[in-house]
């Protein structure tokens, strides 16, 4: 590692890693305990988004309108990505200085906001035109494209969140 | 049988071949694992759902038939992706696995949560609407469905703690 850090903040990532709840976390059976409700979560996360990326592209459960798809998925998408967070949290807090200077951690937090945009674009824009292809087997090219470009970020976020762990 | 196993399995060339392949490919390692953990989400998606559907809690405007028919062939093929994907760990280092305290309880888990999971499919598929044609029926699948969740949920939680079963004391006190 280098003498200077090159990621910002360092005070605050050694000040959460030396709270009483990331020590806690790092020594005791509490890391594996939130790690393995990490990966169910994201079971749930990823799992229901894949459904929605395939509907998108037209490649599954096409008997179903887009948008009910869509609606009936997303609790679980929440559900899951709220319970991924916290446990990613306390995960972080147990080793934060390493994380933030892990180059797959670092990749993975900049496709998740990707992902994010994505999601909102598709959100805000493709939405807005759903009535006029919800039943349609085969979407419009913009709905496509973002189930498409959601089916690699996931998939890139996956493997630089597994990725992270080879590199402590 | 399981020393047996275990030790031709660590004297074999397809031993030497995966460590090597493992040690060597740049990435290996965490990309077979994105494997694995793809092949989780399509479990989480489909069996896990149509469970979650069974109890009524989720997806309420898909019929169970129908999700069963739709889901169940995406769930075969990701078992067979976590099999072939876990089995390069298994086969790497076999006595890792062998004689891990937590693996042999993922592998209680899973086993009934596989043959579960194929009856339910296996009924449905020699009678359609096999699951929604009479309320006691749907009843024992909800029974199904119950147990079949938490083994689903405890074989990927126990999964996770083959790598950590020296944080539990009681594995070796």
């Amino acid at each position: 590692m280098n003498e200077e850090s090159s990621v910002p903040f360092t005070e605050f990532w050694s000040w959460l890693q030396a709270l009483p709840l990331s020590e806690h976390i790092g020594f005791t059976w509490w890391f594996p305990l939130l790690e393995s409700i990490h990966v169910l979560a994201i079971g749930f996360v990823v799992g229901t988004i894949l459904m929605v990326d395939l509907r998108l592209l037209g490649l599954a459960a096409v008997r179903y309108p887009a948008s009910r798809i869509t609606l009936e998925l997303v609790p679980w998408t929440w559900l899951g990505f709220v319970v991924a967070f916290i446990t990613g949290f306390g995960l972080f807090m147990a080793g934060a200085t390493r994380y933030v200077e892990n180059p797959a951690f670092q990749i993975k937090f900049m496709l998740l906001p990707l992902a994010a945009l994505n999601m909102a674009w598709f959100q805000f824009r493709t939405m807005r035109t759903i009535s006029s292809w919800d039943d349609a087997t085969v979407p419009p090219t913009t709905a496509k494209l973002a189930g498409a470009t959601s089916l690699l970020l996931w998939i890139g976020v996956l493997l630089a969140g597994r990725w992270t762990g080879h590199l402590l | 049988m399981k020393d047996a196993i275990a030790n031709a399995l660590a004297e074999s060339q397809a031993r030497e071949l995966m460590l090597y392949l493992l040690g060597n490919v740049p990435g290996l390692p965490p990309i077979v694992q994105t494997f694995h953990i793809a092949g989780i989400c399509i479990v989480v998606g489909s069996i896990v759902m149509i469970n979650l559907r069974f109890l009524g809690i989720a997806v309420p405007s898909q019929d169970i038939t129908e999700m069963l028919n739709r889901l169940m062939p995406w769930m075969w093929w990701a078992l067979l992706v976590n099999v072939l994907s876990g089995l390069v760990f298994v086969i790497a280092r076999p006595l890792r696995y062998f004689y891990n305290p937590v693996f042999p309880y993922k592998l209680a888990l899973l086993i009934p949560a596989v043959i579960l999971a194929f009856l339910v499919y296996r009924l449905n598929r020699s009678e359609q609407k096999y699951w929604e044609s009479s309320s006691s029926r749907l009843r024992y699948g909800q029974f199904i469905a119950t147990v079949s969740l938490a083994l689903w949920v405890g074989v990927i939680i126990s999964g996770r703690w083959i790598a950590y079963w020296d944080y539990l004391p009681f594995f070796y006190e």
